[in-house]
Order: structure tokens, then sequence, then C-alpha cells
């Protein structure tokens, strides 16, 4: 119950004319989509479901159908993907303040992604990753010492496998592995998920031996999304046998984000690594802090880029290896447009009772922090009085 | 002066009447004295004045001095025949203030509504003056008529209907208070300050877009309820004037409530200088009164301000 997803709401009144958010988007047409509510079609929107892109507080349950807004940022940030498919890999970070709408640019990244036909990675809480939920085991033959999660990999496969099953039910095995259970040579990538969701003792290795596969020639782009940075830039709550904390670089699924959020490693395909901080209720971090801030500054082309506290203890290496060299997506609020485009949809699902007219939008968008959209939904959606 | 083989009801008002002539003469004076004591006196001494007969002078007083003698009347004349009116210092004001509008009815008047703005002494303070119960309706005929006096074109307004009308005008015209507004920098800015509990904000308004920064932070980040987002431009949500301005604001002290509060002040205070005409409707708004409300003090033998401790049986 605490997290169910609802996703379509029978009273509410069916938008007509809604665009559906396919392959296209970002190609060609662009800027005449800004400021408009896309649908998700049922493929994508299962899919979705299948990876936890969708959060209980989104208020997803308010609508017939799901649907997204399309921003600026987000047509960038389809065309950035769109190009990665055959050059470098895109690295990106998304920040903004609370309510500034990170999780649902993942979500339009996410989306984007199935359309287009990739493979999408998706870890929906950092926080339970780290926060010491799951049973852990160290990997033998690891230095310095990586922490596998079998039951969080076995879920994590199966819910991999579900998201992707069209893709990966048509990929075949192409490697050798040699994994502790036995293993036909032509069964496809999504009974092998299977397997390793089936035995959590395996569930790493046949993870590794999976991730192998799609590194390998003639394999789809691949996205790997992860939710609350800040939690897995710092230590976890695991516990080593010498009774410190495990750095949470140091659990494998962590560390094999990291490994490619830092750039050590490359994608086979193309594909993107995309990470979205969290700003409510989110631990604090230094160091991830001040390499956001600079890489923003540098950004932005200011001529002082802010310089590390020489009394500070709390900053970590490991952290600022880990967002080594890549793009800070900074969310601000909504534009006028966009927030107008929004309110209609919302007029028009006949969830606001209000007639939207510049005056209405000009009040939100002031009211929100200058656009904050989870604000103005606050203000117009939830406060209703 | 010799009184004594007067009347004794009669005595009392001539040793008045000897003794008032001087404040008669001052009118200010006259007034202040009666302001302090109206109410002791049964009757005042500007209608014991009305008794006023011409100074009576016997003759062994005026013995040596080859003053001719005076006619005795063995029974005091008034002075003014209004005296056997009910309210003889009302009835005196009202025809000496008819006879000014129909001396000077022949000058020309402004319109009704360009006449300059007089506020006229209230009833109280006219019954102070004359020491006399004048009805309301009666005084409403005076203010009348002053009303008329008033619209007389105050280029060619008479010494004498000034001089009348500056005795029944209030001592402090309130409507000569008119607050100062701060112009516009060279940068179109306005100022504004405000304060509220133990908060002051200060704001500075340019026309705009409707951006807000409070401290540096946006509305949300400044402010966690939405009552206080919007108790922070109330001044422009009022006046529809939300995507007309941007405010740049600091405040400080208090809580949140007081500083959102302290700032619709600030705002409102600001948005005057860019449109004095606002100030009825933002006054309309609550975005010009400063609440004067704080927090109540402790009080010794009390836990709180109020709140008393427990009783004990001993």
């Amino acid at each position: 119950m605490r997290k169910r997803i609802v996703l379509s709401n029978t009273n509410a009144l069916e938008v007509q004319g809604l665009r559906e958010l396919d392959a296209g988007l970002g190609e060609t047409n662009g800027e005449e989509v800004i400021g408009q509510v896309v649908g998700l079609m049922g493929s994508t929107v299962d899919s979705l479901r299948a990876v936890e892109a969708f959060k209980t507080a989104q208020g997803w349950g308010l609508f017939r159908r799901p649907g997204l807004l399309v921003r600026e940022e987000s047509v960038a940030l389809s065309r950035k993907l769109i190009m990665s498919e055959e050059g470098e890999m895109l690295r990106l970070v998304i920040d903004g303040e609370r309510g500034t709408g990170k999780s649902l640019i993942l979500l339009h990244a996410m989306a984007t992604a199935f359309v287009r036909g990739w493979v999408v990675l998706n870890i929906p809480e950092a926080q339970e990753v780290t926060n010491a939920m799951n049973d852990y085991a160290p990997l033998p033959g690891t230095t310095p010492t990586l922490f596998s999660q079998p039951t969080y990999t076995a879920n994590w496969l199966s819910q991999i496998n579900k998201a992707n099953t069209t893709l990966l039910q048509d990929m075949e095995l192409s490697l050798t592995h040699n994994l502790p259970i036995p293993l036909q040579s032509n069964i496809s990538l999504s009974r092998l998920c299977e397997l390793g969701a089936r035995d959590p003792d395996v569930a790493w290795p046949v993870f590794q031996a999976f991730w192998a596969e799609l590194m390998a020639k003639g394999r789809p782009p691949v996205l790997l999304a992860l939710d609350g940075l800040n939690n897995v830039m710092r230590e976890s709550m695991y516990r080593a046998p010498d009774t410190s904390f495990v750095h949470a670089h140091d659990l494998a699924i962590v560390n094999h984000f990291v490994g490619y959020l830092s750039g050590e490693r490359k994608l086979g395909n193309g594909g993107a690594v995309i990470a979205a901080t969290n700003r409510s209720h989110a631990p604090k971090s230094k160091s991830l802090d001040l390499v956001l801030t600079q890489l923003e500054e540098r950004q932005l082309g200011e001529e002082e880029i802010t310089e590390k506290d020489p009394f500070e203890k709390g900053y970590d290496g490991r952290v600022e290896w880990a967002l080594g060299v890549k793009d800070v997506l900074k969310l601000k609020g909504l534009s006028k447009k966009e927030a107008r485009g929004l309110m209609e949809y919302w007029a028009k699902s006949g969830v606001l009772r209000k007639r939207v007219d510049e005056e209405e939008v000009a009040e939100k968008w002031a009211l929100a922090g200058n656009g904050v959209v989870g604000e103005i939904e606050r203000g117009a959606l939830r406060m209703r009085i | 002066m010799k009184v004594a083989w007067l009347p004794t009801a009669l005595r009392e008002g001539l040793r008045c009447q000897f003794f008032a002539r001087q404040t008669i003469l001052n009118p200010r004076l006259r007034r202040r004295g009666l302001n302090a004591s109206a109410k002791q006196f049964s009757t005042s001494i500007r209608l014991r004045a009305g008794i006023a007969a011409p100074e009576i002078k016997f003759k062994n007083q005026g013995k040596g001095e080859g003053e001719e003698e005076k006619i005795f009347f063995a029974r005091l004349i008034p002075e003014s025949p209004s005296y056997f009116t009910a309210q003889p210092a009302f009835t005196d004001d009202l025809l000496a203030l008819q006879d000014l509008v129909r001396k000077y009815s022949t000058l020309p008047v402004v319109k009704p509504g360009e006449a300059p703005r007089v506020a006229w002494r209230s009833l109280v303070e006219y019954r102070n003056m004359v020491g006399e119960s004048v009805k309301a309706s009666k005084y409403h005929k005076i203010v009348e008529v002053l009303r008329r006096l008033n619209q007389i074109q105050p280029s060619l307004m008479p010494s004498d209907v000034a001089a009348a009308l500056n005795e029944y005008k209030r001592d402090i015209s309130p409507f000569q208070n008119v607050s100062k507004i701060a112009p516009l920098d060279e940068f179109g800015r306005a100022a504004g300050h405000g304060r509220r509990k133990t908060s002051s904000a200060t704001a500075w308004v340019v026309e705009g877009t409707g951006e807000v920064l409070v401290n540096g932070k946006t509305l949300a980040e400044a402010f966690g309820r939405i009552h206080d987002r919007e108790s922070a431009i109330w001044a422009l949500k009022a006046t529809d004037r939300i995507d007309k301005y941007n405010v740049w604001a600091r405040v400080g002290g208090g809580g949140t409530t007081g500083q959102a509060e302290a700032m619709t002040l600030a705002v409102g205070k600001a948005l005057l200088s860019h449109e004095p005409a606002l100030k009825p409707a933002l006054r309309r708004a609550g975005c010009m009164t400063r609440d004067p409300r704080r927090v109540e003090r402790k009080k010794p033998g009390h836990r709180k301000a109020r709140k008393m401790p427990a009783w004990v049986k001993r």
C-alpha cells in the first residue's frame, strides 16, 4: 500500500488530441512541443512501471492516463540522448531545488530510451541500496572488498527483465560465461535474467554476465539511471567485518554505476548514465555540493570557481572522483509558457476548475517560487480550499 | 464693586462676569479653561457673560473722580437678545455666521468638491466651547453654514470670514497630515519598509515580470507555507499586479509568519511609489497599517503573561 502506484483515474476527463511521446520527439520536432503535455504509450507505461520510475507522491492518480510536460530541458536532454546513440556516452547529473522535476526529467529520459529501443537499468531509490535493509556479502577476490547484495540484485534483475522483456527476448547469448549454475548456450538474455532473479546466490554473477552481454558488439544502447544520488555519495549503513561503515562505492551495484558515471568505464554500444539528486530529506554531502557548484559555475562560464574550504574535513575524495567530468543539468522553475501549458492540461483533465489566463498563471508561477513545478502543483491542485 | 445688596442669585453672576471679561476677549484661553472644567459649572462663563449688563458704577465708588453717573437698573438687562432662547451662545453663533453668508453671498464660490478640506470641531468640542447642551442637529446647522462659507473662492476669502472659520476648525487638521511618497531612484526602484511582530523587511520593487527573491532565495525556498508566500506578495496580488513587478527583499528577525507579513507592508509601501493612486486599495487589502500587536510581557507571580501557577492547598 505504501508503494502503490495509481496511474489512471476514471473520474478524470480524457484530454483530446494529446500527443504521444514517440521516438521522433527531440529528433526533428522539439520546439513546437515545448510547453505541451505528451501522453505516454501503453508499452512505455508498463516498462516504466516495471523499473519503478513512477513515484507515489507524483500525482499520477489525478489523471486519466500518465502524461509528461515537455520542457526546454527535456527536449535538450532528448537531443543529447539521441546523439549519444552513436557518439560518446552521455554522463549527466540532474540537480535542482526541491520540486523542480528532477525525477520527472529522469523519467522523461527513461521513456525516451524505451521508445527508442534502449535497454534501461534503473535504480529507483538509491536509499534502498545503501540503508542496510538488504542482505549483503563480501565478493571474494576483490580489493578493496566489494559487497554484493544478493536479494536486491535478484529483484533488480527481474525488474530489468520485466521492463525490457521485448528487447531481451530477441537477444541470445553471444559470449561464454563462467557461472556457478549450468547455462545453455542459446538462451535469451531474458531467460538469463530470470535465472539470476530466481536464485539470489547467483544473482550478482548472473548480472555481470548479463552486463557483459549488453556491452558486446551489436547490442542496443543502454541507459543507466539512478535517483537519489546523495545517498550513494557517502558511507552506507552497512558494516564491514571490522565494524566500520562500508563506503557506498564499495557496494557492488553502486560501484558498477559509479564506474560508468565517473567515465572510468565506457558503454560499448553508446548510451547514457544519468543520476538525479534528491533535495528533500537527503543526506548532506560536502563533496557532492562542492562539485555540483563548481560544475554549474563552469557551465555558466563564471570567472571565479568556488574553491575547496581548506578547513573543512568532511570532503570525500571518492565522491570527487566519481563525479569526475560530466555535465550537470541544473533545473530551475518552469517558464511561464510551460506553466501555462501544464495548467491548461490540468484544466482539460478537470482537475483544475479555474479559467487559465495570464493572471492566474502569473499568480501561481510567482507563488511557486518562480515556477517550481512541484510548488505550482501543490498550490493549484493540492491546496484547494 | 459692591454686590452685597443685590439678590443672592445675581451676585454670583456679576462676580463671574467681572472676572470673565478677560477670557472673553481671548477665545483660545477661554476655550482651554472651559475644556478643563466644563462639567463642574452648571452655567458657563460665557453664559454668565451674556447676562452682562454694563458695569454698575456706584455713587460712593466714583466719588472724587468726576465721573458721570450712570443709570442704575434694578434688573439686569441681557447683553444679547438671544438670552431668552434655550441656547443663547449657539443662537448668537449661528446668527453671526448667517450674517456673514448674507454679507458675502455675492462672492464667487468653488465647485462643491473643490473646496479645501476642513475638519470642523466635533459636537463635543463645540459643546465644551459654548458650555451649552447643543443638540447634534443644531450644530449641524452651524456646520452647514460653515461649509457654505468655506466654498468662497479661497483667493477672495474675506478676513472676517477666515477668522470665523478658524474659530470652528479643529486645532489639528488631519487632512494636512499627508505622508510623503518616496520617489523612485535612477534605476526605477522603489524601497519600502515594513514590520510585524519582531520581524522587519525591506523590499525593493521594480517593474518586471513577477519574479520574487527574498534574501536571495525564491519565494518557495524562503517560505514553506503557501499562506506565507501569499502574505509576502499580498500587496501585488490584491491589486492584480503580480506579473507587473519584480520584488527583491531582505527580511530578518522573528519567524516566518512575521517575516512574510512584514513583507506585505514593505511591498505595499514600495508599490505606492510606483502607483500612488493604489493607496485606498492597498489600505483595504491591509497592506498599509502596521499591526501593533506583539508578545505580551510576562508578569511577576504568573507563569507566563496570563497563566497563574496552580492552586496548592498549602
